[in-house]
């Protein structure tokens, strides 16, 4: 057989194309957030527009720099490293375009559709339906782009960097499929499958998720190809990719209930949620560990060379963030932090620090060798860098302080610990304020940063040639040699597997057994770790030997992997489903919506009220004084999607039902101001004049009620009747007071629902008193 | 700073294979970096027996409870002695009014505006005119301060009770009552007449 040495031509087009696309949509997506940041401040920055309003603009900033900034730099840097780690061209010109035009189409659809208050008002996963469904046909599209590409490959065995890449395009697949269930009320509305705690576990599971396997695991596996590259230096240590890779995905689907500490859900998922978010500290670490010793002995190349300054930090601010996200997870820190800017700071040390900075440096790498030029102004370059660093901390300095001095103030009592020492939260959002605006400043730095890369882009590729790498191979792959391994199945069901599996069952056995199986699963724990280190000091070759050939096969991998990530959500995510349906909620349970409130509630989703208003009163005593009686599980089970909320730039709003007469909500909507002196709520004025559209009201209730919302069997005039009824009661109270309004307005129905916010008709599925005397 | 030459007496030995040039160290684990792995591993298997097997440590829902509980005691031993006489001489000392004002201005001007005249001043302003001597829930002191802790929901007038707690209350109710006289006719009527809004 003759196998004769040929020249290939990587898709490199695909890679540039990917690579001008995450910077143009990164400037994009921090303007918007610089502008939202800027309108915390200076509520009239929304020019009297619905579709400029913060809680419109949020999502929007969101979902552009996490899918198209992230998004279009992660397709850029598997791309490129992915063809020369496996040597060979993408499997398919065609897959790699559709992909590339199906992204930014998806794209501009969510910069069309997310400030008009088309959402499914779930964090990070606001897009419509219709859109979801594209999201997943392209996501498939750069899988199988993806998996053909490795199926072709004349290098036998997987690098790190393509470790990382399976462990996020199959769990982004699972997580983005569950997250966005729902069954749609018309082409652009839908209502998600989970409702109440339920939708909760699941939102933060996918939330918590998408921040490690969008925003991390990609990263992590390119900067395992670029730092070593950049730096000429070998990857520090082997070993340590090896443990941290499968401690991390393993350990990180288990974290995602942190985000709903001292709330209702139950005890023992919080309990995951801190333990597991701890343990995920050393994995995480692990990786800055491996990119920050990798540039042992080129430190001092980084005083001239931008792009490892731009590396080094990121692999930082990495460190800073996963040592930062674990600290948060404890329960006591998280009743200070959670709902505060102090979250908001973490995240944007992750997202300015750790993703924005390694798409710098890596598009810094890139520009001369896809256009064959050396970069137009390296001192351009290293300006950017500096002046991102410094926006950086200015931007993560004032909502470290912000969310503190907030988090204190708020929970701040007097008189013995009686009563709050702010009862005002408007006392605590003005302290804050100057702290917001140094926010403005730092993330206008920031941006200011990144269009000088964008100048510096330009002003490099003007006119330059573009150029495709090439590698020398053999013609023939010669990499199905069946004799160096076994069958997939064997080495699936290999010795570190068993352990591993079995290992976790005893670990659930006493975490979930009672009395005397609790003490067999920790003991059966205790003792196949003692064996499995036992056979590793005896065996150790083996186990090398084993990893080296799992190496050279993509499918066992890729089947290890899931089911390292699946674990956590299923242990999970099951029980919630099963045992904490409407049947058996704790203690109290909601009634339904009448139809006038749902609207009113798929209002308050459109506007994106849940973005800066929560409605989940934590079992911690401020809160209680603040808001009333802690929130119960049961009391938010029909809600598809909850809205429990994330961040309070306003107060709590579960129990405000009642709280003010139907005159002060109208003034307050026209108006923040009139009521609350010193808010920066925008003014929602088109709510007063906006008709109430009832077209899809029939439909909307018979999705509920497929859901498992009890609702009677109403014929459409009945339902009718029943909007008019409510309505005309309202607007005639109104009128009463001094608003005159007609009652086929949408801010009868948003009233409707704000005023039965908590007060509820209660139905009370068992006693209380054995929960007060203890 | 010089360059340090890789040093394959220190680094250890460099994985054979390499790809599109990058090579690997096979570098042992650093021991400070496997006790933190094992630290947070241990921690696991402590704090969820404490919470979740033993049930040492209460759960969010018992701690608040417990807490709660405390904190009405504290509030029952520590409340003033509220009368229409102690009100009365509040008022007309300036420790308390001027404390009251303050709490009135953060909480209350608005629905009573700054001036309490409420709609008396401006027919759009949500709470009625406190300067009157017409009264709706009540105009002795004792009631003002009911009023305040209880409020009137289906009129809009909020709970301040566990908001602001007796002694702010006091303090709002003597602010108020030092734009009255003791003594002065009181009448309780079910709504302001219309004349007192113009």
């Amino acid at each position: 057989m003759s196998n004769k040495k040929i020249t290939i031509e990587f898709n490199d087009q695909i890679v540039r194309q990917f690579l001008i696309a995450s910077v143009v949509w990164g400037a994009v997506g921090m303007l918007v957030g610089v502008l939202i940041a800027a309108q915390l401040n200076y509520w009239q920055l929304n020019f009297g527009t619905s579709w400029l309003t913060w809680s419109h603009l949020r999502p929007l900033h969101t979902n552009a720099v996490i899918f198209a900034l992230v998004g279009n730099m992660m397709f850029a840097g598997i791309y490129y490293s992915l063809q020369r780690l496996v040597k060979a061209r993408l499997a398919s010109n065609f897959l790699s375009q559709l992909h590339f035009w199906g992204w930014q189409l998806i794209i501009v659809s969510a910069a069309a559709s997310l400030p008009f208050g088309f959402t499914r008002g779930k964090e990070y996963a606001e897009l419509i339906w219709p859109i979801n469904i594209a999201v997943v046909l392209i996501w498939v599209v750069f899988s199988v782009n993806f998996f053909w590409t490795i199926k072709k490959r004349r290098e036998p065995s997987l690098y790190v960097a393509i470790w990382f890449y399976i462990a996020t395009i199959v769990t982004v697949a699972i997580l983005y499929i569950v997250n966005h269930l729902s069954i749609p009320t018309s082409i652009t509305h839908s209502y998600p499958l989970f409702g109440g705690v339920q939708d909760a576990l699941v939102q933060w599971w996918y939330g918590h998720n998408a921040v490690a396997f969008f925003l991390t695991t990609p990263i992590l596996g390119i900067m395992y190809y670029f730092v070593p590259k950049a730096a000429e230096r070998p990857v520090y240590s082997y070993k340590l990719s090896v443990v941290h890779f499968w401690s991390l995905v393993f350990l990180y689907i288990w974290a995602g209930p942190h985000h709903l500490l001292n709330t209702a859900l139950p005890s023992w998922l919080q309990t995951l949620g801190t333990t597991f978010s701890l343990m995920l500290w050393a994995p995480s670490w692990g990786g800055m560990l491996n990119g920050l010793l990798t540039l042992r002995g080129a430190w001092h190349k980084l005083r001239t060379d931008p792009v490892l300054k731009f590396f080094a930090a990121a692999v930082t601010f990495y460190g800073m963030a996963t040592f930062e996200g674990p600290l948060l997870a404890i329960r006591s820190v998280n009743a200070l932090a959670h709902y505060t800017d102090w979250i908001i700071g973490h995240v944007h040390v992750g997202t300015l620090g750790w993703n924005g900075f390694m798409a710098a440096g890596m598009t810094y790498w890139l520009i001369p060798k896809l256009w064959d030029k050396p970069l137009y102004s390296k001192s351009l370059a290293n300006l950017h860098f500096w002046t991102g660093l410094v926006g950086i901390l200015l931007y993560v300095a004032a909502m470290w302080t912000s969310g503190i001095t907030q988090g204190l103030m708020l929970n701040a009592t007097s008189d013995n610990g009686t009563v709050l020492a702010y009862p005002n939260f408007l006392d605590t959002l003005n302290t804050i304020r100057p702290l917001m605006l140094m926010r403005v400043i730092g993330g206008g730095l920031y941006l200011v940063g990144w269009f000088m890369m964008g100048y510096n882009f330009w002003k490099t590729v003007k006119g330059a040639n573009q150029v495709n790498g090439t590698i020398e191979v053999f013609e023939e792959a010669t990499l199905e040699d069946s004799s160096t391994y076994k069958s997939p199945i064997a080495l699936i069901f290999s010795t570190p597997v068993l352990f591993s599996v079995i290992g976790s069952l005893f670990a659930c056995v006493w975490m979930f057994g009672k009395d005397f199986l609790s003490i067999v699963g920790l003991i059966g724990l205790v003792l196949i770790v003692v064996l499995a280190f036992a056979h590793f000091e005896s065996k150790g070759k083996k186990w090398e030997d084993w990893y080296n050939k799992l190496l050279v096969t993509s499918l066992p991998f890729t089947v290890l992997t899931v089911l390292a990530v699946i674990a956590g959500g299923l242990i999970q995510i099951i029980p919630t489903v099963v045992m904490h349906n409407a049947q058996s909620a704790e203690d109290r349970k909601q009634t339904p919506y009448t139809p006038l409130e749902l609207q009113g509630r798929d209002i308050y989703v459109r506007e994106g009220c849940y973005l800066c208003h929560s409605q989940m009163i934590r079992t911690l005593v401020p809160d209680v004084l603040r808001y009333g009686d802690y929130s119960r599980l049961g009391e938010s089970i029909y809600d598809h999607p909850y809205q429990w909320g994330s961040k309070r730039n306003g107060p709590d709003l579960a129990r405000v039902g009642g709280k003010y007469p139907n005159i002060w909500h109208l003034r307050h909507m026209e108006d923040p101001r009139a009521t609350s002196a010193g808010s920066n709520m925008p003014t929602f004025k088109w709510l007063l004049e906006n008709e109430l559209n009832n077209s899809t009201l029939n439909r909307k209730i018979e999705v509920q009620r497929t859901l498992g919302v009890p609702y009677p069997n109403w014929t459409a005039e009945e339902i009718k009747k029943l909007v008019q009824t409510q309505a005309n009661g309202i607007a005639s109270d109104l009128n009463a007071a001094g608003g005159i309004i007609q009652s086929d307005r949408e801010i009868i129905a948003l009233i409707a629902y704000l005023q039965q916010l908590g007060k509820a008709k209660i139905t009370f599925t068992q006693s209380l008193a054995p929960q007060i005397n203890p | 700073m010089t360059p340090t030459p890789p040093n394959p007496e220190e680094d250890g030995e460099i994985r054979e294979h390499s790809y599109d040039g990058i090579q690997e160290y096979n570098k042992r684990l650093p021991n400070w970096w496997l006790f933190t792995l094992y630290g947070t591993i241990v921690f696991w298997i402590g704090y969820w027996s404490y919470f979740e097997w033993f049930h040492i440590g209460l759960n969010g829902p018992q701690a608040v409870q417990q807490a709660m509980a405390q904190i009405e005691v504290q509030k029952l031993a520590s409340s003033p002695e509220i009368n229409d006489k102690n009100l009365w001489k509040m008022s007309r000392t300036p420790q308390f009014v001027l404390a009251g004002k303050a709490t009135f201005e953060a909480n209350c001007v608005a629905c009573h505006l700054v001036s309490l005249r409420g709609k008396s001043e401006n027919p759009l302003a949500i709470g009625p005119d406190l300067t009157h001597t017409k009264w709706i829930h009540g105009g002795h002191p004792t009631e003002l301060y009911n009023t305040v802790t209880n409020g009137v929901l289906i009129k809009g007038m909020p709970t301040w009770g566990p908001v602001l707690g007796a002694k702010k209350i006091t303090e709002a109710v003597a602010y108020i009552l030092s734009k009255h006289t003791e003594g002065e006719p009181i009448e309780v009527v079910q709504n302001l007449p219309e004349s007192q809004t113009k």
